[in-house]
């Protein structure tokens, strides 16, 4: 195809808007944020930073409890995501737009009263609690609140939309024939599922997972109330460096690390992904 | 032309218009206060508005906490509009220790004799005066815990154990309530008399493993403790005075302590910005907050405990603030201690709660 010059500068014309806020407000802040994690205040490159990271226990173990939630928060929102995201797709339009809205309400909710709700549920007068106790199944209430499955629990109903959103669009492409075609050829449905539905939409499994572990690791509000300040997470972390004690260095090594992981988590799904294919 | 000399008396109306403002903007001068965002409702009536009117002077909020208002004033250094800066006294070290703050003159505060000596001058460089009190005091369910709480070192007892909460190492309370701890354990041991401050805390580290294990959670913000009181997760916490009326809201059977240890005290402080050139103008504002009647007001709001020595309160109104005989048990940290310690506290306190 051949373009003419003032298609070109249309082009420009339309791109540089959004291209100069992204280089403003993102590249550049970025860049920033590297330049400290690697140039403290008194002037030389060091790596210091990064080493004192990972030397210290406590770091370790926050980045790997971190990490730890963010997959299995993952894993759940995926396995609850695709049987869901299956159906929504193959659902006439009218309805699948009143559930899709039911889908994406938590986005829609503030994020304080969301977590506060888990309260509610989860608390010692909350009403998993009231039901295990008036069932006579437990004597005094059960702590749910402030452990790993409380954050588990908050940031799955927060990040679901994330996956079942890029899935129900990538099942929407896959044709109703190529469905057909398997099951007349002896696929049952389990198959069809697996060898056909699951390999045609990982492309929304990629970007689902990538949106829902990017969320899970790098959230703030969800594993601060549900999780309590005592059970530290990265994001957790990051705030005690920055906050109470000054140390923007290494709250800056904090938030590359996130952001490393981030991105290397989306390269290994997006490997995975080529080979199944 | 008709039209011509309307539009040259429309034209020196506007240049008039816009003129006669600019005037009386020149003869205003404007004071920048660097603040917490609450209250300021209150504080426009008791402080501000006399303020602008007696000096003839816009004041300027610039409003956040503690931890975000200096990151600004670091930022912006030398160019900062800010002439006066309210901080916690932690924050005020750090800000001084920054270089950020000018020395007060103490001749140009008439009202500073009649403030108590440990609110003078905190931080002992002149760096800021302290305003207003605040106290970290424990709360527990009376209705609970029937032995009652009457000691820091309570809060190590198996009976509470699963429902206890303290502040978080990172916050202004979380070493003090350490601190406290250390000295009662300190005082459980001996006889008879009192134990100094020990700014290592060594038997608070080694009890705090045990502590941990008591512990629902830590908090950072006094309206999370009010809601895991509120939720009943809580029995028993170190509080900071200013929340009490939120705790008292919760409904339950609360029953505040004065520990035989005592309570420990914790300005806040006005200080001037190194920046600044309004000097005089900043310490006739420091001066006026201190002075009896802004302290009386702001007391009677029940917004900031008094530190000047003349203002006497109603009983009902001294019970809720921190005043009276509780002054009499109360601590004072020295906080240069406790920030030179603070960094390596947080990764030894982070060690023990991470397990």
């Amino acid at each position: 195809m051949i373009r003419r010059p003032n298609q070109n500068r249309s082009i420009i014309v339309l791109v540089a808007p959004a291209f100069i806020f992204v280089l403003v407000f993102f590249v550049l802040p970025l860049i920033f944020l590297l330049s400290q994690s690697v140039l403290p205040g008194d002037g030389g490159f060091t790596l210091t930073g990064y080493a004192d990271f990972f030397e210290s226990r406590v770091s370790r173990i926050v980045y790997l409890r971190t990490l730890k939630i963010g997959l299995i928060v993952t894993g759940i929102s995926v396995l609850m995501s695709y049987p869901a995201a299956f159906l929504l797709a193959r659902m006439p339009a009218r309805r699948r737009s009143f559930l899709m809205l039911l889908v994406i309400l938590p986005l829609m909710t503030n994020a304080v009263a969301r977590t506060f709700a888990w309260l509610i549920i989860l608390g010692k007068r909350g009403m998993i609690n009231q039901t295990l106790m008036s069932l006579g199944l437990v004597e005094t209430p059960v702590r749910f609140m402030y452990t790993e499955t409380a954050i588990v629990l908050g940031l799955t109903q927060l990040f679901l939309p994330l996956m079942v959103l890029p899935l129900v669009s990538a099942m929407e492409n896959i044709p109703d024939d190529v469905l057909e075609a398997a099951r007349s050829l002896g696929a049952n449905r389990l198959t069809t599922f697996v060898r056909i539905v699951v390999p045609l939409s990982s492309d929304g499994l990629v970007l689902g997972a990538t949106l829902v572990f990017t969320g899970s690791v790098t959230a703030f509000v969800t594993p601060a109330i549900l999780g309590g300040s005592r059970l530290l997470m990265m994001s957790t972390l990051l705030r005690q460096k920055s906050v109470a004690i000054f140390d923007q260095q290494a709250a800056a090594v904090i938030a590359v690390v996130m952001i490393l992981t981030t991105l290397a988590v989306n390269l290994l799904l997006r490997v995975g992904r080529v080979r199944q294919v | 032309m008709r039209s011509k000399p309307l539009i040259l008396l429309l034209l020196a109306a506007l240049v008039l218009g816009l003129a006669a403002p600019m005037a009386v903007a020149q003869d205003t001068q404007t004071l920048t206060v660097s603040i917490w965002g609450f209250n300021l409702d209150v504080l426009e009536e008791n402080v501000f508005a006399p303020f602008e009117e007696m000096h003839n002077v816009d004041i300027v909020l610039d409003t956040g906490n503690n931890s975000d208002r200096l990151a600004r004033l670091q930022a912006e250094g030398e160019n900062t509009t800010i002439d006066v800066v309210h901080f916690a006294t932690q924050f005020t070290h750090l800000a001084s220790e920054a270089g950020l703050l000018q020395p007060y003159n103490p001749d140009l505060l008439e009202n500073l004799d009649e403030v108590y000596d440990w609110a003078q001058d905190p931080l002992g460089n002149q760096a800021g005066a302290g305003y207003t009190v605040n106290s970290l005091s424990l709360i527990y369910r009376a209705d609970q815990i029937e032995a009652g709480i009457s000691s820091w070192a309570d809060l190590l007892r198996d009976d509470v154990a699963g429902y206890v909460s303290i502040p978080e190492m990172s916050t202004t309370f979380g070493p003090a309530a350490l601190i406290m701890i250390d000295r009662a354990l300190a005082m459980a041991d001996m006889e008879e008399g009192e134990a100094e401050i020990n700014y290592d805390a060594d038997l608070a580290w080694e009890a705090l493993p045990q502590l941990a294990d008591n512990l629902v959670t830590t908090y950072i913000r006094s309206s999370e403790l009010t809601t895991l009181v509120q939720e009943e997760e809580v029995w028993v916490a170190p509080y900071a005075s200013f929340a009490i009326g939120n705790l008292m809201n919760t409904g339950h059977d609360l029953s505040t302590v004065v520990p035989e240890e005592g309570v420990v005290g914790q300005t806040n402080m006005i200080s001037i910005t190194a920046a600044t050139d309004k000097v005089d103008l900043a310490h006739a504002y420091i001066d006026w907050f201190i002075s009896h009647d802004v302290q009386e007001a702001e007391a009677l709001d029940l917004i900031d405990s008094p530190v000047n020595a003349t203002v006497e309160l109603p009983e009902d109104i001294c019970a809720l603030l921190t005043c009276g005989e509780m002054l009499d048990t109360m601590i004072v940290l020295d906080q240069a201690e406790v920030s030179d310690r603070l960094a390596d506290w947080l990764e030894r306190w982070n060690e023990v709660m991470v397990r």
